[in-house]
């Protein structure tokens, strides 16, 4: 069963409208991403499933499976919805049974300032601020409960599973295991809710941290 | 062309070292030169800030020294000039991290790649002066025109010629013609008896520098910036130009201009 799949400046549209249920979208779905490049990563897709009505979970599940590709979903095309529900209404949680163990976890209850640089080898909770300048490294997870504006580094010695979650996350310069990215230049992005950075099909993603 | 290597100090801090480095880097840059800034304010680093480059820094000074990278993978381009590149500090080390051996070395490979080395001195005259010294052939010496920083300034001028760096060269910064004029500023005359050095430049006291220093974008960039021209003036002065050094007269604006059209009338 061909369904289309065109490039349409940078946005791709996948045509979903033939399965009937739900199972068979996403194995359609599935189907369809394994056969795509890896130069398209990143890319914004529209999905068209035709008469069918999805719920918030079930969308929810779709964004994961692009972003499992390196996909981000624009769009949502169907004849009952228009376009993605706000995310605030999302119900499904983050899975935190899939956060790697580590048995030491350091508890810091205080601001890290500039020049300060915290070294574990398991993961850590700071209660306070990371300011530009101060360096946090984890072999594990980085939970930050306050403005993380420095550097972080999780899973310092290679995990990729490790994740960095701050109540504002906007860091100077963030790495996960050995990927290292930075905010791009000239674009201030205020986010005023709680973060979470993590590896997804070999990139850093930001993503709003639902608990 | 033999490469260049500027230490640019001053003694007293928040005179404008870094400022100076960062719009004389700039400057250098844009005249299609192959320049290289070094920060040796180890502990305190600001010059990555200064020009914007803070969230690229992965390796610093301390990591190439102690051989933890190569030279090349802790040199930061700059991200809108070609020939521009930045060794920034660390931040999380102190100052007794590297010798002035080591800095020496770090210089002399720096020269093969770079026609200007511009090192970014720390205030004080402790070891993070003496790195900073070490390995360079001219020093810029920057003073404002306060008693404290021209007696820091001519400590630093001893220190230096102690240390065998002859004929460095004075940049006056934040100067303000108007209580030059009203006597309550040292003018130029006042330093240079002082001091006895070449002028190298004088720098306006300007409000866009404030602006252009949070925003990471050197003033030199910017062609309606007063301190911006007088640092590209000093940088065409480095490479060997004859300009002139202007007094700066704060721009007139019409009430001056009528007032003075009346004195003339009369």
């Amino acid at each position: 069963m061909p369904a289309a799949l065109k490039n349409v400046y940078e946005e791709m549209y996948i045509n979903l409208q033939k399965p009937d249920t739900f199972m068979e979208i996403k194995r359609e779905l599935e189907k369809k991403l394994c056969s795509i490049d890896n130069y398209l990563l990143g890319t914004r897709v529209n999905i068209d499933v035709g008469n069918k009505h999805l719920s918030n979970k079930q969308i929810r599940e779709i964004e994961d499976i692009l972003l499992d590709h390196g996909l981000h979903l624009k769009d949502l095309k169907s004849n009952e919805s228009l376009g993605l529900p706000n995310a605030c209404e999302d119900d499904k949680s983050f899975d935190f049974e899939e956060l790697p163990d580590y048995a030491e976890t350091k508890l810091i209850c205080k601001h890290l300032r500039s020049g300060q640089k915290l070294i574990t080898g398991g993961n850590v909770v700071i209660l306070g601020d990371i300011n530009p300048g101060a360096e946090v490294i984890a072999g594990g997870n980085i939970l930050v409960m306050g403005n993380l504006k420095g550097m972080a580094h999780a899973g310092a010695y290679g995990d990729e599973n490790a994740v960095v979650a701050a109540f504002r996350l906007n860091p100077t310069q963030l790495r996960i295991a050995n990927h290292i990215t930075r905010p791009p230049d000239g674009e201030v992005i205020q986010v005023n809710n709680p973060e979470l950075a993590r590896i997804k099909a070999g990139k850093v993603i930001i993503e709003k941290l639902k608990i | 062309m033999k490469s260049r290597v500027l230490v640019i100090t001053s003694g007293k801090g928040g005179v404008g070292k870094t400022t100076t480095t960062a719009n004389l880097g700039t400057a250098l840059a844009m005249m299609n030169k192959r320049v290289v800034l070094l920060d040796t304010d180890i502990g305190l680093r600001n010059l990555d800030v200064v020009l914007g480059l803070e969230n690229r820094i992965v390796f610093d000074i301390v990591d190439v020294v102690n051989g933890h990278c190569k030279l090349k993978q802790a040199l930061i381009k700059d991200k809108r000039f070609e020939g521009l590149y930045l060794l920034p500090a660390a931040q999380t080390k102190d100052k007794t991290s590297i010798t002035p051996h080591q800095m020496k070395n770090l210089v002399n490979e720096l020269c093969k790649d770079f026609d200007y080395v511009l090192v970014d001195c720390p205030a004080g005259i402790e070891q993070g002066f003496k790195n900073a010294i070490s390995g360079a052939d001219c020093a810029i010496v920057v003073a404002t025109p306060e008693v404290s920083s021209v007696r820091d300034a001519d400590r630093i001028v001893g220190l230096l010629e102690a240390s065998g760096l002859n004929n460095p060269q004075l940049i006056i910064n934040r100067l303000r013609s108007k209580m030059v004029k009203r006597g309550d500023m040292m003018d130029i005359e006042d330093i240079l008896d002082i001091l006895s050095i070449d002028l190298l430049g004088v720098v306006p006291e300007d409000e866009s520098i404030v602006v252009s220093t949070n925003r990471g974008e050197p003033a030199v960039m910017e062609s309606s910036s007063r301190a911006g021209g007088a640092y590209r003036r000093v940088a065409r002065r480095i490479t060997g130009e004859d300009v002139p050094v202007l007094s700066f007269e704060e721009r007139n604006n019409i009430v001056d201009k009528f007032k003075q059209m009346l004195k003339i009338a009369r």
